[in-house]
């Protein structure tokens, strides 16, 4: 059976619109996949042993946005479980707090994690800029309570109390933001390596 | 007082693809053990010797994600049809990871029959009444 230009043509768009959706893989293997199923839909449809149409063999497939999103968790999960890029962890992250409760808990501790880590390491940047409203305070509250905070602000010291750190705050914050945010990163590359196992393999 | 949930037909319909997409990854494996396969031969293996429900939107993806993790490898070969295809074959790894997961099956398989052999029973009573 030979293919008429009509489904050549519709072969040619859903490949077409694959290979876009695949377009966060390396090219080498984004072009690997395209042609693995153009074989497939090839073998399916025109040949000798050709059995279905190709409207029938696509939709078997998916859309071809269905398609590649399976293929990009996959590479996604591989990517990330390498460990070495942070922007790639937090994507990997996000996608699989959308994917499972598990991933939904993972994604949440690194978010407080992550916010906590930064905070401090932000510390830094005010005590510069604002380096008397920013600090450690000690501070007298009502009933002779002691109070520590932290504070920060352009205005006037929000506390009247002894103010602890001094310009030891600055290295103190960099060093305890740093192992933070460090650590946060950590904690989710082993997540990710530990606990996601691809969706794939669970959905037909 | 809450009302109590109705079962209905298709959740142990549901619970049966769950089943069978489970096994998914098993059966590719077992399907490459004997010898190399492409993509739509291993499907056609699938539906030939199981009763898989077998997505072929899922199918190629999983061999992708096998190959990533050393268990499959792949190769493409000239073929009669006028195009490559893409062969996959077992490797070493994969045929440890294999046997591995068919003795947790058997295990599995075994504790669940023994779980259901009450089951069973009633099962085969129910099938006597039935007969004429």
């Amino acid at each position: 059976m030979t293919l008429s230009a009509e489904s050549q043509k519709t072969i040619d768009v859903y490949l077409a619109a694959l290979r876009k959706q695949l377009r966060e893989l390396m090219d080498e293997d984004a072009n690997d996949i395209v042609e693995e199923i153009r074989t497939h839909i090839l073998d399916k449809t025109s040949g000798d042993a050709a059995t279905d149409t190709v409207s029938s063999t696509l939709a078997a497939l998916g859309t071809p946005e269905e398609l590649a999103s399976r293929y990009r968790t996959d590479d996604l999960l591989k990517r990330a479980q390498s460990g070495r890029s942070f922007v790639l962890t937090v994507r990997s992250l996000l996608r699989w707090a959308t994917l499972s409760f598990a991933g939904l808990v993972v994604f949440l501790v690194s978010l407080v994690g992550y916010c906590l880590g930064g905070g401090l390491v932000m510390l830094v940047a005010f005590k510069l800029i604002w380096p008397r409203n920013t600090g450690l305070w000690k501070d007298s509250g009502p009933g002779d309570h002691w109070m520590l905070s932290f504070s920060f602000s352009s205005g006037e010291p929000p506390h009247h109390g002894q103010e602890l750190l001094g310009w030891w705050l600055l290295p103190i914050c960099l060093i305890l933001g740093s192992v933070l945010l460090f650590l946060t990163f950590r904690f989710g590359t082993w997540s990710i390596r530990k606990f996601w196992r691809p969706r794939a393999w669970r959905r037909a | 007082m809450k009302e109590a949930i109705t079962p209905t037909p298709e959740s142990a319909e549901k619970w049966e693809v769950q089943l069978r997409k489970g096994s998914l990854e098993l059966a590719i494996l077992a399907a490459l053990w004997d010898d190399r396969l492409y993509g739509l031969e291993i499907l056609r293996y699938l539906e030939n010797s199981s009763e898989l429900v077998v997505v072929e939107g899922t199918v190629y993806p999983l061999l992708n994600r096998l190959r990533t993790l050393g268990l499959v490898e792949s190769e493409w070969v000239e073929s009669d049809s006028g195009h490559p295809r893409k062969y996959y074959r077992l490797t070493a790894a994969g045929r440890q990871r294999a046997l591995e997961m068919t003795r947790i099956w058997a295990r599995f398989s075994a504790s669940m029959t023994n779980l259901v052999a009450p089951l069973n029973r009633e099962i085969s009573k129910e099938m006597r009444k039935e007969k004429p």
